[in-house]
């Protein structure tokens, strides 16, 4: 369990879009720090994203105490690595409630961690800020402490599909997942979501990520006649076998899916830079570039301040502008409420509407926690990744 | 029948007098005591009021519930069944889906982990059952395989187990709703669990197991059933990981398939082996170590399974005896030096009355060949009670052969095998203690980390009724096969004269005195037939002749002994028959006068 | 299609077919199954792609670097997980010594390495669609191995005291034959044929840490089902559950071809625990 205490002095001019107004604040927690339990997988198996977030965290947490921190107070990151495990996640989420004393928690960032996790701190009444895509963790009847500031699979799931449909006007596809937890889930749901739309999943299949050779799955969706093949897997390793089996049948069906598709890792594991043509990953709008070259103003002006401090070559420009955001969160709720406690906080949140964060501007009201727009989500060009942004898929105006 | 002239001649104890002063007993209270004061700081620990402790208790205990049988498996009979994860989710599963009612009607809570109970009993047989026939290594690549299977299966099933996004796990009825309660459900089954597995630990069952583990042959031999005994212990070791995957997804409050990691398989199996073979309180300590282990042990996180490899390494190569052998100051208090073995005969006429039918063994025209080679030709043998029949030859003569033929070991390719008027079923050979037929080995068969008691004791197996629910409950029918099975044992080790060592760690016995072990463990069969496979190899001369009486005495009493020896002077002093064989076939056959002067026996054997 | 299910299945066969020999070479003079077995097909992978693609050596130097470095590893285990508890054999305490020692392989390339697979090169740009080389180099690498042994076994000396070693030790160092050092040397060329696995399938598996296990569990099969020892029988096996698994992957998918091969294999286990071509247990009493 990595304790990283950080306590660097920084004014709160640097929150983005912060106001400067706030309620007098009880006098008690005047000098007493915001503590902030921080919940991600950094070692192992899956640790990228973990990875990434985390230097958002901590760049947020260093230019706001860097600042003079939130009205003088400190924000403290305590981190716990659960490497993806539940039931690690689990004793570090009562460790932070119990022992830390947090007064939130951003995380886990896995949604088999974040499953086991909800309950708790929906007991303990702790405010958590999370980016699991599992629809059902997002709750505000039956867990309103928990806020989703990343896309659900729903929407992930939607933004594909729409683009088989509409761009590549693909009316049969197969989907895969691989043989996780999230694999299974997310392939069964994307087929449903397809035959609702009277499109045709011809081949649902979940491929063991360690398969040597994916060429039987291949040959099974070209011989049902798929015309794109829509992938959920977060394994690398995976999607560029997948890629390569597609190079090597000389087949040009395009491939959509989870943003892994874009993973840099990828790059490495194809066989020639051609492969990895055709495919579009879920990505972002606030993170992606245009024809011309050009972010969104707000995303441009976040990579400037991270430039030198942050390293965005091997990382996912969205992961860094979701941690920021998270941390931003937080800050901002003690910040405007005066308060660190849950209600304030949770009473803060109820009420953005909307809020300008730098991955995109999350709309939270007491009857809607899964924060992110839904035109936020674009597809992407699986091969452009330039300092962790990607160019849009064609079919974006 | 008069044993007057042996004691005489100085060699046995007759008398009825005092027996061998007997080291004080250990007190079973003193053993109590690590486990009271775990259960007294276990108690006041809701006193802290911190939640997160209150978690990091509940499931140690739950793990310990799952642990606790599975030392009975691993720490006891020695499977190695690495992969019991498999059990813990299908018993997580089984609860949560019966709980949830995704399969039938929502079923109350106490219901579902009944559930759960049942699936992990039911499933406890199946993965065991390749132990049955399997040898080690494959066991433990197949208990790892059903983990893998068990957890995909949860994943492709989605229906029912919700696939990746699982399920949430049985929420438990006032007053087990908070994190105290739980604690408390939790802290309560696993003292329940404690004390069955301490139960069988102490009764004939956990003897057995133990046996199966470090003397196979010798086991079978008592008349243990490797294939029974196996199947309650899995019963019982399944049911209670079925119980603690329950009580964790209730803990969890929703379980996924990736909660059940290999590395929490490797905890289970690692706490059997930190805390040391046949123990209890040193896996449960073990336990509590490895719970507690990650959340102390932050920085190592990243390197949790690299540091299991090295407890493991460590615990094989320097402390194979784990903590439990930490804890043993008993043996190492030396033992008298100048000890001697002296048999005693009164308790040995107390434990074999003479007033008993007689019977025969027969061997009529028995034939076993190995390749090419005839290791026994067409042997005839008569075994009568009350006689010593001697077997000799030399070596590769067939003599230890027939005696494995007669024990059930090997099955012979002709021929008839009979006791009296039952004929003797092939290749069985624990079936052969109900028969009245006792062995000892060439190489004694002892459990070394038991005590001689105990060891004796195995051989009482089959006095026992009580079954093996009976043991866990530790019920009165169970409570009076220990006292009686024990006080045998205790008359046998008098007889043959090791009775001031019971309480001793056997490995500490020197060799001669393990021969007289496995003879007083023989001797609780009450034999009809007490086989012997060169008892006197490597004894003194005194010890020689204290062993010639012994075996006199024995067959005194009734017992038809079959005597496979090397010392010519030991056979012909005591023997009433001997049979010669040589390259499987029976050279000569008589008194041991007549032997002696055989002429062909004096060249091809006596004579070298 | 069936061909393509063909050749990937005989290429993956090779591979398990590699590691069940290499299971079977450390047998043979030790009486040990080792957990290492799959580990060292996985560092094939890795110590190759390591050498090839990270440090830019030529494959002419990658490829014994890494059978040395390989074998090197076999030694080591020899000396550390087999050697201490040969002397208790029967408590069968090398399963968890060799565990310890493959657990401790596959952790520190987890963080040594990388837990992402990394990419393994070509090696002879040859072949393509069925015909690409990383469907046949397995099955050549697979097939030079068994005739060099069978060379080795039947035509040299070394090979002759192997086999006596096999067949009986105790009589082999009552003749005097160097039993403990011709042990080490089996370990090590153990070592050669699970790296050799690995190298082999290197484009297959790619360079990933997680392959240790995967080859561990798939390569005992062919051992159990084609007899302990006998490298014939792991060669049959291997190639059969390679067809076996892609076909079943063809049909019906990712997680219930995983399913059907460990139930075909717990099958074949009950129904002849010997293996198919194995023989009867040694003499117990």
């Amino acid at each position: 369990m990595n304790v990283t205490r950080r306590e660097i002095l920084a004014g709160s001019a640097a929150l983005a879009g912060t106001s400067a107004a706030g309620l007098p604040r009880p006098a008690i927690a005047a000098n007493e720090p915001i503590r902030i339990g921080w919940l991600t997988t950094l070692t192992g198996p899956g640790s990228a994203p973990g990875i990434g977030f985390n230097r958002g965290v901590e760049f947020a947490a260093g230019a706001i105490n860097a600042a003079g921190g939130v009205k003088g107070r400190m924000i403290e990151v305590v981190t716990r690595d659960t490497q993806g495990d539940p039931t690690k996640c689990v004793n570090a989420t009562q460790e932070l409630i119990s022992q830390q004393k947090v007064h939130a928690i951003w995380g886990p960032t896995n949604s088999g961690e974040s499953l086991a996790v909800t309950a708790i701190m929906a007991r303990a009444k702790m405010p958590n800020i999370h980016p699991c895509v599992v629809d059902t963790l997002i709750d505000p009847a039956k867990f309103p402490n928990a806020f989703r500031i990343a896309p659900s699979n729903g929407q992930w799931d939607e933004a594909a599909r729409k683009y088989c449909l509409n761009v590549l006007k693909a009316k049969k596809v197969a989907v895969f997942g691989d043989t996780t937890g999230y694999g299974v889930t997310a392939a069964n749901a994307c087929a449903a979501g397809f035959k609702q739309e009277g499109a045709e999943a011809v081949v649902v299949a979940n491929i063991d990520a360690t398969q040597p050779d994916m060429t039987p799955d291949m040959l099974r969706a070209r011989n049902a006649g798929a015309e794109a093949i829509v992938l959920w897997t977060v394994s690398t390793g995976m999607i560029a076998r997948l890629l390569n089996t597609r190079a090597a049948m000389g087949w040009d069906v395009p491939f959509t899916g989870h943003p892994a598709l874009a993973s840099g890792d990828v790059a490495g594991l194809i066989t020639k830079p051609a492969n990895w043509e055709k495919v579009y990953a879920v990505g972002y709008r606030s993170c992606s570039f245009d024809a011309t070259g050009a972010l969104p103003p707000r995303s441009q002006e976040l990579v400037d301040r991270l430039a030198g401090k942050v390293n965005l070559s091997d990382s996912l420009l969205w992961w860094v502008a979701c941690g920021v955001d998270a941390v931003n969160l937080v800050a901002r709720a003690v910040e405007a409420t005066g308060e660190t406690s849950s209600a304030a906080i949770i009473g803060h949140w109820n009420a953005l509407d909307p809020y300008p964060g730098y991955f995109g501007d999350y709309r939270f009201t007491k009857e809607r926690h899964n924060g992110y727009p839904e035109d936020g989500i674009v597809m992407s060009a699986a091969n452009t990744a330039k300092s962790g942004s990607f160019a849009l898929a064609p079919g974006y105006g | 029948m008069d044993p007057a002239p042996l004691a005489d001649a100085g060699v046995l104890d007759a008398g009825s007098g005092a027996l061998p002063a007997r080291g004080a007993r250990p007190s079973h209270l003193r053993a109590l005591i690590p486990f009271l004061a775990l259960l007294a700081l276990a108690v006041v620990l809701p006193l802290t009021d911190n939640d997160y402790y209150a978690l990091i208790a509940t499931r140690a205990a739950i793990y310990w519930v799952l642990i606790s049988g599975l030392n009975l498996i691993v720490g006891f009979a020695g499977q190695l069944a690495i992969g019991y994860v498999a059990l813990f989710a299908l018993g997580a599963y089984t609860a949560s889906v019966l709980a949830a009612g995704t399969v039938l009607p929502p079923a109350p809570v106490v219901l579902a982990l009944a559930g759960g109970t049942a699936m992990g009993a039911a499933s406890g047989v199946i993965v065991g059952l390749p132990a049955l026939r399997l040898r080690t290594f494959y066991f433990a690549m197949t208990t790892l395989g059903f983990a893998t299977i068990v957890t995909q299966v949860a994943l492709g099933w989605q229906s029912v187990t919700g696939g990746g996004v699982g399920v949430a796990g049985p929420s438990l009825p006032a007053p087990f709703d908070t994190a105290w309660g739980l604690y408390y459900l939790c802290l309560g089954i696993a003292v329940l669990c404690t004390w069955m597995t301490a139960n069988i630990a102490r009764s004939r069952f956990g003897r057995a197991l133990v046996a199966t583990r470090e003397a196979e042959v010798a086991a079978e031999a008592a008349g243990i059933s490797k294939p029974a005994l196996l199947v309650s212990v899995f019963l019982f070791a399944g049911a209670v990981a079925g119980l603690a995957g329950g009580l964790f997804a209730s803990l969890q409050t929703y379980i996924t398939p990736d909660a059940f990691t290999f590395d929490l398989s490797l905890l289970f199996f690692i706490a059997v082996l930190i805390g040391g073979r046949g123990s209890i309180l040193g896996p449960l300590l073990g336990t509590i170590i490895l719970t507690m282990l990650p959340e102390v042990a932050a920085p190592l996180a990243a390197w949790s399974t690299f540091v299991y490899a090295i407890l493991v390494l460590v615990i094989v190569l320097a402390i194979p005896g784990g903590i439990a052998a930490l804890l043993d100051f008993r043996s190492r208090r030396p033992l008298p030096r100048d000890r001697a073995i002296l048999p005693h005969l009164g308790a040995l006429g107390e434990l074999l009355n003479a007033d008993r039918a007689p019977v025969a063994l027969a061997l009529r025209g028995v034939a076993l060949g190995f390749g090419g080679v005839r290791a026994i030709d067409g042997l005839d043998l008569d075994v009568s009670s009350g006689q010593v029949h001697g077997l000799i030859g030399p070596n590769g003569s067939g003599k230890t052969t027939t005696l494995n033929v007669i024990s059930g070991y090997y099955a012979p390719q002709e021929g008839t095998l009979t006791a009296g008027a039952a004929t003797l079923p092939s290749r069985m050979p624990s079936s052969r203690a109900r028969h009245g037929i006792a062995r000892t080995f060439q190489t004694p068969r002892i459990i070394g980390e038991a005590t001689v008691l105990q060891n004796v004791m195995v051989g009482g197996t089959t006095i026992g009724q009580a079954s093996f629910a009976e043991a866990l409950l530790s019920l009165p029918r169970q409570l009076r096969d220990e006292r009686r099975i024990e006080a045998t044992a205790r008359l046998a080790l008098d007889a043959v004269g090791l009775g001031a060592l019971a309480d001793v760690r056997a490995d500490r016995l020197q060799h001669s005195e393990l021969r007289f072990v496995e003879i007083a463990r023989a001797l609780m069969l009450r034999p009809a037939f007490l086989l012997l496979d060169e008892p006197a190899a490597g004894l003194s001369p005194d010890e020689i002749k204290r062993l010639g009486a012994l075996i006199r005495a024995i067959s005194r009493r009734g017992v038809g002994v079959l005597l496979v020896e090397h010392h010519a002077d030991l056979i012909f002093e005591i023997c009433d028959e001997v049979t010669v064989l040589n390259l499987g076939r029976v050279l000569a056959h008589g008194t041991p006068a007549e032997i002696r002067a055989h002429k062909e026996v004096v060249s091809a054997y006596l004579g070298a | 299609m069936l061909a393509s299910i063909v050749a990937s299945g005989l290429a993956m066969g090779a591979v398990y077919a590699l590691i069940g020999i290499t299971y079977n070479t450390m047998f043979a003079t030790s009486r040990v199954m080792s957990f290492t077995a799959g580990m060292l097909g996985m560092l094939g992978g890795v110590l190759g792609s390591l050498f090839m693609l990270r440090w830019g050596l030529p494959i002419l130097v990658s490829l014994p670097l890494t059978l040395l470095a390989c074998a090197l590893v076999g030694v080591v285990t020899e000396f550390v997980a087999v050697r201490p508890v040969l002397k208790s054999l029967d408590q069968h305490l090398y399963v968890l010594s060799t565990l310890a020692v493959a657990l401790m392989i596959q952790q520190v390339t987890a963080i040594e390495w990388s837990t992402e697979p990394r990419p393994f090169p070509s090696l002879l740009p040859m072949g393509s669609g069925m015909w690409d080389e990383k469907y046949w180099l397995p099955v050549i690498a697979c097939a030079v191995t068994v005739a060099g042994l069978e060379y080795l076994y039947r035509r040299t000396l070394v090979g002759r005291a192997f086999l006596a070693v096999a067949e009986d030790n105790f009589a082999a160092k009552a003749l005097g034959l160097p039993e403990r050092n011709l042990r080490v040397a089996s370990y090590a060329m153990a070592g050669a044929i699970g790296a050799l696995a690995g190298f082999s399938g290197g484009q297959l598996l790619l360079a990933f840490f997680a392959n240790g296990p995967l080859l561990n569990f798939y390569g005992f099969i062919p051992v159990a089902l084609g007899g302990l020892g006998n490298n014939r029988g792991a060669v049959i096996g291997g190639l059969a559950l390679g067809l076996f698994q892609q076909a079943a992957n063809f049909t019906f998918g990712g997680i219930f071809a995983s399913v059907a091969v460990f139930v075909l294999f717990i099958a074949v286990l009950l129904a002849a625990p010997q293996g198919l071509f194995g023989t009867a247990t040694a003499r117990r009493v």
